[in-house]
């Protein structure tokens, strides 16, 4: 210091000195996808906004801020309702969907076996075909000739005249396919966080007289907690909007509340105040949600193993 | 001429500009001041660039190329390029968003609605060879305030396909659509307006057009009700073609086409022609407002027009055609479309599609009984 004062420089034109020419690392790396975020994500919401505060209109014309479009909304049973029906279908979707993959998790995360990344590939391997072709390959298993009724006929379990259409365009077969799609993503979360958990502990548990199944309810279990909500999340976020495969298998009881944004939106006569309005609030919902698992349930554990 | 002056009338951009001084310039040390009017009218009537229009799927590329190949072959240089319209509430959102189709083809219901919108302008029906073969039906069914803002193509009915070996109507009616014997194997159309006006039609309602706060109540009130019979409200024709042909479906809302594929496929159908009369429909080309290629899409229109296209799409695809000269090879497809005559599609014969006031309410209306 002494040296460098004798020199006639102070500690801030050192540290002026430091900053020049300027680290553009964080920048460098942070500018592109905060770009990306801000015009593919920001902006459009902003768009979004527009149009359900009545800023922007589809029509030509008089138009200026309003509140109808919110007030219809929240005096809608029919919206509401849909909206209910739609997280209820989600929830269920979710906990049957982590309930499933969590054992499957466990397997392969804590049985010790080799090929554990061989499997976990073969899990995640429906990924390597189309999304729609998945979806409609439960066409022709679920449907009044599908593979499924066509079994039962030939067990003789059903009469042929009489098949399971219930299996087909139901709220069942959207419950159905949208648990197989999103199964994989559940279960790769509960993995990482199990793989991540400290053996020694479980061998600590086991050393003070704790019961496979204590040890199991009382470190491995919590220990995940935060791997089961992120893998609730990946779930239940995507499907509570889900329209794709309730359009293609859903029927008339598959209706959800993202069939009714993309038909406000396009397929019947364009309400792109009350489609906003719609598509906002499910925003809002998930914004909410999200926070409230991160906190609660303290997601960001997942990371810090 | 208005028509014409509505043609020809562009906005020149700086590039227009340059260039037609160029081809002034350039012809006037040739040719003297005729010249010059000549060459600076060319180049305002040659238009360039690919014909834009905004169809729906399996009319342009992908399988109806048959309907514009006379159009393909006198201007190779301006092949059509296609965007998909879904239907005619996305092809106005599309529109109202910015897209600038030359033309694009709605049916006949929204004639009115797309003349007031400011999206379109009439066409010069001189520029189309074809015109004069077309039906006076359906030719006065495009027009509007006395100018012809549609030019009809297709056209065909709205009415119940069905099973014959698996489904007895009681009577030739609407009301197999919600037949509680065949719960789980019906399909009704997911449109706006048309269940609801179906439902008119059932009740008897003077205009099911255009029904009153209590008729549109009623009819909301019947088709939630019997909404619960329902398999699928169909809004893709594949889908249900498909579900109909693999026996999920045993009844279905649907067009002409449909009960060409059905049939195609070996199944034992029936298109019902009600008692409460099918409804029937016409597909309108409409000219899009301040469109630079304006004779080419009349030479487009007119290709579709044709007695030739006409044929094609009826054996192809089952649908009638406005030129009356067009006739298809199978008697089977004259006999359900009542192609011998020409008032088929009008009343008495059908209930014709038409404009809708309160388009906006039956929308929420229907969406509330998909969402019920």
């Amino acid at each position: 210091m002494a040296h460098e004062a004798e020199a006639g420089v102070t500690p801030a034109r050192v540290l002026h000195r430091k900053r020049w020419p300027p680290d553009l690392t964080t920048p460098g790396l942070l500018g592109l996808p905060l770009g990306w975020l801000a015009v593919f994500f920001v902006v459009p919401i902003v768009i979004v906004g527009a149009y359900g505060f009545g800023v922007a209109s589809l029509n030509p014309g008089p138009h200026s801020f309003t509140l109808t479009g919110w007030h219809d909304f929240l005096h809608s049973s029919v919206y509401l309702g849909l909206f209910w029906k739609s997280v209820k279908m989600s929830l269920l979707v979710s906990a049957s969907v982590v309930f499933l993959a969590y054992p499957l998790a466990y397997y392969l995360a804590l049985s010790g076996t080799k090929r554990k990344y061989v499997l976990l590939l073969l899990l995640i391997a429906p990924f390597l075909t189309s999304y729609l072709l998945r979806v409609l390959a439960w066409k022709v298993i679920l449907g009044d000739q599908g593979v499924f009724n066509t079994f039962l006929f030939w067990t003789g379990l059903r009469d042929p005249d009489h098949p399971l259409s219930q299996l087909l365009y139901s709220r069942f077969a959207v419950l159905l396919v949208l648990g197989y799609i999103w199964l994989p993503f559940v279960a790769l979360p509960i993995f990482v966080s199990l793989e991540s958990l400290d053996r020694r502990l479980l061998e600590a548990a086991s050393d003070l007289g704790a019961s496979r199944w204590q040890a199991f309810r009382r470190v491995t279990l919590p220990l995940s907690a935060p791997g089961i909500a992120a893998a609730f999340l990946f779930v239940f976020i995507p499907t509570i909007g889900e329209f794709v495969t309730p359009s293609l298998v859903g029927g008339t009881g598959g209706y959800m509340y993202g069939n009714q944004i993309v038909d406000l939106f396009g397929t019947g006569f364009p309400d792109w105040q009350t489609g906003s309005v719609l598509s906002l609030f499910l925003l809002g919902v998930v914004v909410l949600l999200t926070i409230a698992f991160a906190r609660f349930l303290q997601v960001r554990q997942v990371t810090a193993g | 001429m208005e028509e014409d002056r509505g043609l020809l009338e562009r906005r020149l951009s700086r590039e227009d500009l340059l260039k037609l001084a160029a081809a002034t310039g350039g012809a006037g040390l040739i040719a003297g001041r005729a010249g010059v009017a000549d060459a600076a009218r060319s180049h305002l009537a040659a238009e360039t660039g690919r014909l834009q229009v905004l169809d729906w799927a399996g009319y342009g590329n992908d399988g109806g190329q048959a309907m514009f190949a006379q159009y393909v072959k006198k201007y190779p240089q301006n092949k059509p390029k296609f965007t998909v319209m879904a239907n005619e509430g996305d092809a106005l959102a599309k529109m109202r968003g910015g897209l600038k189709p030359d033309l694009f083809r709605p049916y006949v219901g929204w004639v009115k609605y797309f003349a007031e919108s400011g999206l379109v302008q009439p066409w010069d029906p001189k520029l189309i060879s074809n015109f004069k073969h077309l039906n006076p039906v359906m030719v006065k069914a495009g027009q509007y305030k006395g100018r012809q803002w549609g030019i009809p193509e297709d056209w065909g009915f709205d009415s119940i396909l069905y099973r014959t070996d698996k489904v007895k109507p009681k009577r030739r009616s609407w009301d197999l659509l919600w037949d509680s014997r065949y719960k789980g194997k019906i399909a009704w159309y997911d449109d706006p307006v048309e269940m609801l006006v179906v439902a008119g039609y059932y009740f008897g309602v003077k205009d099911p057009y255009n029904q009153t706060d209590d008729e549109l109540k009623r009819s909301q009130k019947l088709l939630i009700s019997k909404k619960k019979l329902v398999r699928m409200i169909w809004s893709s024709e594949t889908a249900m073609d498909q579900a109909f042909a693999s026996g999920d479906l045993w009844i279905a809302y649907a067009w002409p086409n449909d009960w060409v594929i059905a049939k195609s496929k070996g199944l034992k159908v029936e298109y019902m022609y009600p008692k409460e009369r099918p409804i029937s429909w016409v597909g309108m080309f409409m000219l899009g407002k301040g469109t630079s290629r304006p004779k080419l899409a009349h030479a487009y229109v007119d290709a579709w027009s044709s007695a030739k296209s006409g044929k094609w799409l009826e054996d192809n695809y089952g649908y009638g055609h406005a030129n009356v000269l067009a006739r298809p090879s199978s008697s089977n497809l004259l006999r359900v479309l009542k192609l011998s005559n020409p008032n088929a599609v009008a009343e008495p014969n059908a209930h014709f599609d038409r404009d809708v006031r309160r388009r906006a309410l039956y929308a929420k209306l229907w969406d509330e009984v998909k969402a019920s």
